[in-house]
């Protein structure tokens, strides 16, 4: 009996020591508490983000306020395998200037979020880790202006001078992905479109062991006088610049990544629940904990045809997906539809995951509290998907005059090539 | 369809052709006999147009641009009778007189009107029955590119045009553009070695526009003739040119431009008569709203001679927009804008010997159409290419939709065991429409 309770305790205890070490769940240490950015709500939303991931598990560690004393402000970093900036204010001490640079130098991971590039004028050091920044004094001895030409070379601008940094008006705006081969941004959509974002152009910086994965995209001037301008009184506009956007950094071992996106608002605002600033900044999480991305581009990342929004951050599971479809309403929404699609084609004609879906397909066909909408989605997607599972269902469909063309095309192509 | 068969059949369908003008010879007026500089009317090309809306008036505009008034259109088509009205002004203008019969059925158009050639832009999901009812009227045919929104659809045209030994031109125009032709017949005569690879950029997908309101169709549209074989939807405003970006009626700019850019790499790479054994690749969706199309793709086609051809969106490849040939010994890239570019610019002043491949050289695509018509031989853009570079594009699509590798059987024309791919041949037709027989 004794030995039955020592082995129970020791399986619990080995349970509960591997959950701790789970292989991906990556202690993270969020730093704010200051800035002129509205980090109160920032801070909760990002570790909403990275917790409900499950690859991260997010502290958050305030500083004193502004013009407080910050000499007792010592953050252990060599716990955490990440730590998230979403800071900008007050000078650190030495001893957390040096102890932060070493443990970047050791191979720490680091976030810098949105205006936290424009902390540490003075700390040489934090300027390389963040390859590019801007505000707070910064001119051109920071460094030169960086940036793609419109043909997507590399721009270093080290002879313009001024001041670094603008903000744009609130915007949603185009992000082009410019570099696929990095593991942050391999698979993304080259052109995606991000929500009621603050642009932070014109960043100087040194640039150093730096890899701009992607920019913005700005319109396209006009290159010749607009009709009826008088002679010699039109001077062409310089080229277009297509400015960091997503920025990825060496230091040492360490591996920092740069987020110029997600400007909040009250409860995070559309810019931190538009995806692809979600899916960014948790891939871009992951690589500089890891040095690798074992995340999926998900179905719901933006394209250049609109943002896309996840007002509660969380990813859309299959059970949602099927959850939300039954009362499917494309006035309302596509996007639940559009989830189960994408399942189906990563599926990749894998039996066992089709028949999964299937058989909640056939659920919402039986299921009398769904909508006709929702049903004639489903027959139209096992029209070519499904098996025998769903040939009566299907039949079953007959009698309703609204179904009656989407159970006439299922079951004719359901004949097809079986 | 060889070369040597249409030559065969031209006398046989020139004599139709005449007797057609022979017999009908009220179609046209006896103020327009021949004089002022406009041909006689037995060398006119009597011709009529389905579908005239953008496309379909553009099209139109440029026959009736053609010199000497060879191009004589008698009637017009369309669902939207203010685009009938305004296709007839048109024509009316262009004749002199008020006699342009209007149509808002292709059936009672095809059944009543006898031409020499009909013009035809429209949605793709309507291709398959008015293409081939059209062709199984023993006339010359325009025909929009893509060829069909399915691959059931693409065989059954592709079969009645070979039926009727029609004289077909597809809407590909780039054929009749120089740097396009020049690009192509570098590319064919080994100028960069021997083809290995070729990269196809077509446009990126737009931006959505949500999903707006059912609304009240307007009172010039017959909207349950325009959805005709496609599903039943309340209208919710999409029609003219944006039907484009819905699923049900297209595949997106991939389905549309392959008929352009892939076309002309087939024609540089000497494929016009092969099909991908091999497709793989994916596309991205929009998730919200009701266009539903691909904003960007990205698939690898491999053909049984070795070479690969990838097409994406043209925001994926370096060289953007356009066909460009690679070889072993460097590559040649071709785009509109009179876009002719190589690896080494020396590639471009190659001369092409007199023993060398020479295709096809036509200086205006219309003009090019009316003169097959009237002398029987093939057109520069004829539709066995058409149809090669249309399963380029709907194979893709398959590949994207089941996210597998989409094998074919280029003897038997079929995807090679992959029941479900197979479905996705064809889509079924809303009653009472059939895809008709040959």
């Amino acid at each position: 009996m004794k030995k039955t309770y020592f082995i129970l305790l020791f399986a619990a205890l080995t349970a509960l020591f591997s959950a701790c070490q789970k292989e991906g769940v990556y202690k993270t240490l969020i730093i704010t508490g200051q800035g002129d950015h509205n980090w109160e709500y920032s801070s909760p939303v990002l570790k909403q983000i990275l917790d409900g991931s499950g690859l991260f598990k997010a502290d958050i560690l305030k500083t004193p306020a502004k013009g407080g004393d910050m000499s007792a402000f010592k953050p252990d970093f060599s716990k955490y395998k990440l730590v998230v900036l979403d800071y900008s204010g007050d000078s650190w001490n030495d001893a957390t200037k040096t102890a932060f640079v070493d443990y970047v130098k050791n191979g720490g991971g680091v976030v810098v979020y949105h205006t936290s590039s424009s902390a540490f004028p003075e700390w040489k050091e934090y300027n390389e880790m963040i390859g590019l920044g801007g505000f707070n004094g910064r001119d051109e001895s920071a460094g030169p202006l960086v940036f793609l030409s419109r043909e997507g070379d590399l721009v270093v601008d080290d002879t313009t001078k001024g001041m670094a940094g603008t903000m744009a008006e609130k915007a949603d705006f185009e992000v082009r992905t410019v570099n696929t081969d990095h593991p942050i941004t391999k698979g993304l959509p080259v052109r995606w479109m991000q929500a009621g974002d603050v642009m932070l152009g014109n960043l100087r910086g040194p640039g150093k062991n730096m890899e701009i994965l992607a920019t913005n995209s700005p319109r396209m001037q006009f290159r010749r006088p607009p009709a009826g301008t008088a002679p010699g009184t039109w001077q062409a506009p310089p080229p277009p610049r297509f400015e960091p956007v997503l920025m990825a950094v060496r230091y040492g071992e360490g591996r920092i990544f740069n987020t110029v996106l997600g400007h909040a608002e009250e409860g995070g605002g559309p810019a931190m629940q538009s995806v692809g600033f979600i899916v960014t900044l948790l891939r871009g999480a992951e690589w500089a904990a890891s040095g690798t991305v074992t995340q999926e581009v998900p179905y719901d990342f933006p394209t250049a045809a609109a943002p896309v929004l996840r007002p509660d951050y969380l990813p859309v599971t299959l059970d949602v997906a099927f959850e939300q479809i039954v009362s499917y309403d494309i006035s309302k929404s596509t996007k639940y539809y559009t989830f189960i699609k994408s399942q189906i084609a990563l599926a990749g004609g894998d039996e066992k995951a089709l028949l999964a879906i299937e058989r909640k397909m056939v659920d919402v066909l039986k299921n009398p509290q769904a909508t006709a909408d929702a049903k004639k989605l489903i027959l139209n997607e096992l029209s070519w998907m499904g098996t025998e599972y769903c040939h009566q269902a299907i039949i079953d469909l007959s009698s309703d005059p609204e179904l009656s063309d989407e159970v006439e095309f299922a079951l004719i192509r359901l004949q097809k090539a079986n | 369809m060889t070369q040597k068969s249409n030559r065969r059949d031209f006398v046989k369908r020139s004599a139709a052709a005449t007797a057609g003008l022979f017999v009908f010879p009220s179609i046209v007026r006896p103020s327009a006999l021949g004089l002022g500089g406009m041909l006689p009317p037995s060398d006119r090309v009597v011709i009529g147009s389905i579908g005239v809306g953008s496309q379909g008036m553009s099209n139109m505009r440029d026959f009736l641009r053609l010199k000497n008034g060879i191009a004589q259109f008698v009637a017009v088509c369309d669902v939207d009778s203010d685009r009938q009205k305004q296709a007839k002004e048109a024509v009316d203008a262009a004749n002199r007189n008020k006699d342009c019969r209007m149509y808002g059925d292709f059936r009672e158009f095809l059944e009543k009107e006898k031409l020499d050639a009909v013009s035809l832009a429209l949605p793709d999901h309507w291709h398959g029955i008015i293409y081939t009812e059209t062709i199984n009227k023993k006339v010359a045919v325009y025909g929009e590119k893509p060829l069909s929104r399915t691959i059931e659809d693409a065989k059954v045209i592709r079969a009645a045009a070979m039926k009727n030994n029609t004289i077909w031109q597809t809407g590909s125009w780039q054929r009749s553009q120089s740097n396009f032709h020049r690009g192509a017949e570098l590319a064919i005569n080994g100028r960069v070695g021997k083809i290995k690879y070729i990269e196809v950029g077509l446009p990126d997908g737009g931006r959505g526009i949500g999903t707006p309101p059912v609304q009240e169709v307007p009172a010039n549209v017959d909207w349950d003739m325009w959805l005709g074989p496609a599903p039943k939807v309340p209208f919710r405003g999409v029609l003219h040119w944006d039907w484009r970006w819905i699923l049900d009626y297209s595949g997106g700019q991939l389905t549309d431009w392959t008929g352009h850019h892939v076309d002309i790499a087939n024609w540089g790479a000497g494929m016009e008569h092969d099909t991908p054994i091999e497709v793989a690749g994916h596309g991205v969706y929009p998730a919200e709203g009701i266009y539903n199309v691909p904003v960007e793709y990205d698939f690898i086609c491999k053909y049984a001679n070795g070479i690969e051809m990838r097409v994406a969106n043209s925001s994926r490849l370096k060289l953007g927009m356009g066909t460009t040939w690679y070889g072993d010994l460097g590559w040649v890239h071709t785009d509109r804008g009179n876009v002719l570019t190589a690896s080494d610019p020396k590639i471009l002043e190659e001369v092409i010997g007199e023993n060398e491949i020479h295709l096809y050289k036509s200086e205006n695509h219309y003009q090019n159409f009316l003169d097959c018509v009237k002398s029987g031989k093939e057109t520069v853009a004829p539709l066995e290419p058409a149809y090669r570079a249309i399963l380029v594009a709907l194979l893709g699509e398959i590949a994207m939709t089941t996210g597998q590798t989409i094998k074919w059987d280029p003897e038997k024309e079929e995807i090679i065991d992959n029941p479900r791919a197979s479905r996705l041949l064809s889509k079924p037709y809303r009653k009472p429409w059939e895809l008709p027989t040959i």
